[in-house]
């Protein structure tokens, strides 16, 4: 239970979908939900290196009166005691700085979005660099909430990936469900293999590899179709800038508009520790 | 080609990497010049604007140009740029204290086209907190394209103030100053280097674009011992003059707060009162710069009486504009206020000893903006630095310091914070290098929090528990239950005394019996300030953290007191 989990609260259906999810994660990897409901339609963060101005829309200050009863309630049908994060510094009077010091973060697929256009389309470009810079993983949530079942990592072989498969095997471990690694092969399948071997601490390496699909080039699509339904996608992000993804396209763009699964984004500045 | 890219790594790392003074130069150079070119290109576009305007100046509906420039600034910055309202100078001078410097891109250009607005059309602000807020953010965001440090950051983020105060008034020294009496708050070789060099950078890109303008003309001034006398008096005024201006500014956002209006509403009425209050008296529209100039040169028009009441009115519509949601700084208004209380004063000396034979009114002028920007922002040297680089001499020197000296001491007197500083203070925010609660806000609780102390279950006998004392080195043991995990409370040796030294206590008395249950706690959302101010209040040497009823570690005074000890050397180093 040290860790938590900070989640910005909607007073909407659609906000109501994301705290489910929040709560359900946290409840699974038993960590401790703070919950922050908006008192301003912007916020900002101070990562280490650079500051993100989070621009709500404004359904998130929607019915501000019933928003912390209507969290608690959903609280309390989790078993889980309500927390709320309440701003102590300001930049400005209607600027709160929000603490970067949490271990999650749950985001909906665009933070500065309208609900209606939110559904499988792009994540927003403030979510992508709170995953640049953020030192926690990012939970981007699908659209409705529904309770996963496994944990899907999809691997690549690059140092982030890596970090993405500590955090799926730390989350597999928390939460007792089971783990399985997706890889699209752009080299053979024991350069893959040997990544593992090295980067992670032996015998859970072996653990690793129980449960391991390769696909070849280009069937992207269909590894995508393999991932279970009810699996949460962990993956590693770079956080290239934007003409890096204009020219070749953005994994993380692609990934979340093809599959519903929630997605836990793990950025370069992040890393997981490998411990229970 | 492995030679050429070994000498180029050797230089890269003797210049860059071991020392980065040479980075922070160049750095600086970009910066100052980058604030220079936003200073000019807004002071150019105010001029552009305030004159193509002046041509409809008489007509009736005139009267609302500075309420639809405010209006159309408040909605520009609300929701084109999402940005708060206000100068941004105490914006910079947070990110500077708190985060390293860290500004946000927008920052780099949202104050200007916002003050642009305002001011352009007549509202009364200055455009040097916006063009310090925009030099100060590019020096910053300059400073994250090249992933530099904290310490980096902030010398970029004074670099980009300095350049900006320079090219407005070309004074390289006024800039220099500014940016480390006000933005940095500290005076270290390290920093002043870069920021010097970006001050002219700043100032020579302004002269290289105007090369004929120079802000500020005067005639050679007769600066007397009997002026230097006068001045102590004059001091006294300014500081009054900067009293009220404070308090009608600080009235005035107050006011405009309880007014239920839409934001832009009530930028549109502050902006509407100010075109109404120029009807008789345009001394006291925009930034006033053509009216100190007269003043300076002794051509100014107006007589004792509607000198006074433009005094008064200009503080009036400063408010008026910047408390109800226009954008602009109060610098160029310190100036106009400080000229015409010197026009005043002068003409009130003169009245009251004709034949004393004082300094002309242009000298009286400049002195009294020295004295209002003393007063206001209570920083003397810039005010000192301004003018005499103005004046292009030392002849007004004396009277500079008296002016200053009697000005900032009167007005931190009777108003502590200065304009800048107060809304930090207010929040606890003013957090100056080597000062505690800096020191303070700068450690972090986790570095504090030791998590390696062993508890012990509420259910052990006594002397299961002495067997574990044996072979900790632990003073204090938390205490929990077994079956849930949650904390129970505390036992601190000492009080375990006088049950081990009673061998018959030994099998009868259980851990959960002789601990201390009502121990203060904090939790890991409680900053150092809050935990130390417990510890002071409970008399206690350390204290555990729980969250959510379970033991997350000790934190103890001896720890906080060499952290504290390493981060003060840290931050009061010369380098």
């Amino acid at each position: 239970m040290n860790y938590v989990l900070l989640h910005i609260f909607r007073n909407t259906p659609f906000g109501r979908e994301t705290f489910l999810q929040s709560l359900y994660f946290c409840k699974c990897i038993q960590a401790r939900p703070v919950v922050y409901i908006p008192e301003s339609d912007k916020f900002l963060f101070y990562f280490d290196k650079d500051t993100v101005q989070v621009d709500l829309d404004r359904s998130y200050l929607t019915s501000a009166e019933t928003a912390k009863q209507n969290a608690e309630q959903l609280f309390e049908e989790m078993g889980i005691s309500p927390s709320f994060y309440t701003p102590k510094n300001y930049t400005a009077s209607t600027l709160p700085d929000i603490s970067t010091r949490f271990d999650y973060l749950c985001c909906p697929r665009s933070v500065s979005d309208v609900s209606s256009k939110i559904g499988l389309g792009h994540i927003g470009a403030r979510v992508r660099r709170i995953i640049q810079h953020a030192r926690f993983p990012v939970l981007i949530t699908s659209p409705v909430f529904k309770p996963w079942k496994r944990i899907a990592v999809l691997f690549g072989g690059s140092e982030n990936a890596v970090n993405a498969l500590n955090l799926g095997l730390k989350l597999s471990m928390a939460s007792g469900v089971d783990m399985t690694i997706f890889t699209l092969k752009e080299k053979e399948e024991a350069h893959y293999r040997k990544i593992v071997k090295k980067r992670l601490p032996e015998g859970l390496g072996e653990q690793a590899e129980k449960d391991w699909l390769f696909f070849d080039r280009p069937a992207f699509e269909e590894m995508l179709y393999a991932i279970p339904h009810d699996a949460l996608v962990v993956m590693g992000a770079y956080g290239h800038g934007p003409i890096k993804d204009v020219l070749f396209g953005s994994k993380l763009e692609k990934i979340q508009s093809t599959i519903g699964n929630p997605l836990l984004v793990i950025g370069p500045e992040s890393r997981v520790e490998l411990r229970p | 080609m492995k030679f050429i890219l070994s000498v180029f790594r050797f230089f890269h790392h003797r210049l860059f990497v071991m020392d980065d003074r040479l980075i922070l130069i160049l750095a600086g150079i970009a910066a100052g010049m980058s604030s220079g070119l936003a200073a000019v290109a807004l002071r150019l576009s105010l001029e552009w604007s305030l004159t193509w305007l002046e041509a409809y100046r008489h007509l009736w509906w005139a009267v609302i140009l500075p309420g639809a420039g405010a209006c159309l600034s408040s909605i520009y910055l609300e929701k084109g740029v999402r940005e708060c309202a206000g100068h941004g100078v105490p914006e910079v001078i947070y990110a500077v204290s708190r985060y390293g410097g860290l500004l946000r891109f927008r920052s780099t250009y949202s104050r200007l086209l916002s003050s642009f607005l305002t001011i352009g059309s007549g509202g009364s602000a200055g455009p040097e907190a916006p063009v310090v807020m925009s030099g100060s953010a590019i020096g910053s965001n300059i400073g994250k394209w090249l992933k530099l440090n904290d310490r980096q950051r902030v010398t970029l983020v004074g670099c980009g103030a300095a350049g900006a105060i320079a090219a407005i008034f070309n004074a390289p020294l006024a800039g220099l100053v500014f940016s480390v009496e006000v933005i940095l708050g500290e005076w270290k070789i390290v920093r002043i280097i870069p920021i010097a060099i970006a001050a002219v950078a700043g100032a020579e890109v302004s002269l290289a674009i105007v090369p004929e303008q120079v802000l500020f003309h005067h005639q050679p001034f007769d600066v007397g011992l009997r002026d230097v006398m006068a001045c102590l008096c004059f001091g006294a005024v300014t500081a009054l003059v900067s009293i009220a201006f404070m308090r009608v500014l600080r009235l005035s956002g107050t006011v405009a707060k309880q007014v239920p209006l839409p934001f832009w509403a009530k930028a549109f009425l502050g902006g509407c009162a100010v075109g109404v209050m120029a009807l008789g008296l345009p001394v006291i529209m925009g930034e006033g710069y053509h009216h100190i100039q007269a003043m300076i040169s002794g051509h100014f028009s107006l007589g004792l009486s509607l000198t006074c009441l433009a005094l008064g009115l200009k503080m009036l519509a400063t408010a008026m504009t910047l408390g109800w949601g226009g954008s602009g700084g109060v610098f160029a208004p310190c100036l106009v206020l400080g000229s015409l209380t010197g026009v005043v004063f002068h003409s009130g000396m003169t009245a009251l000893l004709p034949e004393s034979g004082f300094a002309g009114q242009g000298a009286y002028a400049l002195i009294g903006m020295t004295g209002l920007i003393s007063g206001v922002m209570q920083a003397p040297l810039t005010g000192i630095f301004l003018i005499l680089e103005i004046t292009n001499g030392y002849e007004t020197i004396l009277p500079l310091i008296a002016v200053s000296a009697v000005s900032s001491t009167i007005s931190h007197y009777v108003e502590p914070a200065s304009f800048y500083f107060r809304e930090l203070i207010e929040k606890g925010q003013f957090l100056r290098p080597g000062t505690d609660a800096r020191i303070l806000a700068d450690l972090n609780l986790s570095e504090v929090v030791r998590t390696d102390y062993e508890p012990v279950d509420e259910n052990m006998v006594l002397r299961d528990f002495i067997a574990v004392i044996k072979t900790s080195s632990q003073d204090y043991f938390p205490v929990i239950s077994k079956g849930s995990g949650a904390y129970r409370g505390m036992i601190r040796l000492s009080a375990v005394r006088a049950y081990a030294l009673n061998p018959m206590m030994h099998d009868m008395v259980l851990v959960s019996q002789i601990m201390d249950t009502g121990m203060a706690t904090v939790s890991w959302e409680n900053d150092l300030g809050d935990v130390i101010e417990l510890m002071d209040l409970h008399r206690a040497d350390a204290l555990p953290v729980v969250e959510d009823g379970r033991f997350g570690g000790m934190i103890l005074k001896t720890r906080i007191l060499d952290l504290y000890r390493r981060e003060l050397i840290m931050q009061t180093s010369v380098h």
